[in-house]
């Protein structure tokens, strides 16, 4: 982290927190108080509950080990999500404290940690109790930012400076595809300017998980649209898709060779910055 | 009345084995990762076994 974004914490957590009783962190714009315990879309109120937290060495080279915190409740429904059980009531999820788990990531970074690692879920509707978390965690930690991206302005602007490295996803492109997996149409629109911001000040790892059958509605307007925009982002392509039971929108099957050869060639073809 | 697939609570894991022999661990946490892992010298033993079968299988067939 930026040591003066660091010092900053505090002023930052007010704008969240002002912004949290007519709450338009998202696109979804419910407007509800969660000051006091109302709730939209993500289901939470002002509160963070990481219900998981352990040392990952599945995430991309520079990343590991990585320290993965996660935390419940998300602003997205995709209907392949691989810890939805967490998301569907977040608010009956015990949590641990944030002074607990403040210890936990000193204790995990001092074994070897090299990032901390905030992820759910979604960090961003998060936000308020992740960076009352932050204030009491060592500034010198990398964090990361591993999140849907589909959240407003405010929150790329308050993570300036604290998340060094986003983890952003960009799971479809295709507006049809978007509002049938993941819950949403605008999907594609606000990643695209969130990612553009955050590659502004931060380092970025653009994640597309291949989506088995979503090769021209998706995978390919995706790899043409970073070519394009933001050609040297490191881009880090995922082909572990595991089909939900039962698929209504998703894929049902895995991924074959065919089709991840093939996105491998295309994301080849257009010289992208292509990262393990 | 058809049957709804069973959804899994919080806390609870989930593992898949695919018709074609692979594991797949959904959403594994540090502990199922572990497990994972203390199976892998098994995953090489066999898969040095198959390569083996295999080089027996093309040099009977060479041959």
């Amino acid at each position: 982290m930026d040591l003066t974004a660091h010092n900053s914490i505090s002023q930052r957590r007010e704008t969240i927190n002002a912004e949290l009783a007519s709450c338009k962190l998202c696109p979804r714009d419910c407007r509800v108080n969660r000051l006091k315990g109302e709730v939209g879309f993500c289901g939470l109120d002002s509160a963070a509950r990481c219900f998981r937290e352990m040392i990952h060495n599945g995430e991309e080279k520079q990343l590991v080990p990585s320290h993965q915190v996660y935390f419940a409740g998300c602003n997205l429904k995709c209907e392949y999500c691989s810890v939805a059980e967490w998301n569907r009531c977040p608010m009956e999820v015990e949590g641990i404290a944030l002074e607990q788990l403040a210890k936990k990531i000193a204790k995990r970074r001092a074994d070897g940690a090299k990032t901390l690692n905030f992820l759910g879920g979604e960090p961003s509707v998060n936000i308020y109790g992740i960076l009352g978390l932050l204030e009491l965690v060592d500034p010198a930690t990398r964090v990361v930012w591993n999140s849907n991206m589909y959240y407003r302005d405010i929150v790329g602007g308050v993570l300036e400076g604290l998340a060094d490295i986003f983890l952003a996803d960009f799971k479809c492109f295709d507006a049809n595809c978007s509002r049938d997996i993941l819950g949403v149409t605008d999907y594609s629109e606000i990643v695209r300017t969130n990612v553009k911001y955050a590659c502004q000040h931060s380092d970025v790892i653009l994640r597309h998980l291949v989506l088995p059958g979503h090769f021209d509605c998706c995978a390919k307007p995706i790899l043409e649209w970073i070519a394009s925009e933001i050609p040297a982002v490191k881009v880090s392509l995922r082909f572990d898709y595991i089909p939900p039971i039962p698929a209504e929108f998703s894929p049902a099957e895995y991924l074959d060779n065919a089709q991840k050869q093939a996105v491998l060639d295309m994301a080849k073809e257009l010289k992208l910055n292509l990262i393990e | 009345m058809k049957k709804k697939p069973y959804q899994r609570n919080a806390g609870e894991f989930e593992i898949r084995i695919l018709p074609d022999g692979r594991v797949v661990m959904v959403a594994p946490d540090e502990e199922l990762m572990d497990m994972a892992k203390s199976l892998e010298p098994m995953n090489e033993q066999l898969s040095t076994e198959n390569k083996e079968q295999n080089v027996e299988i093309r040099n009977e067939s060479e041959s």
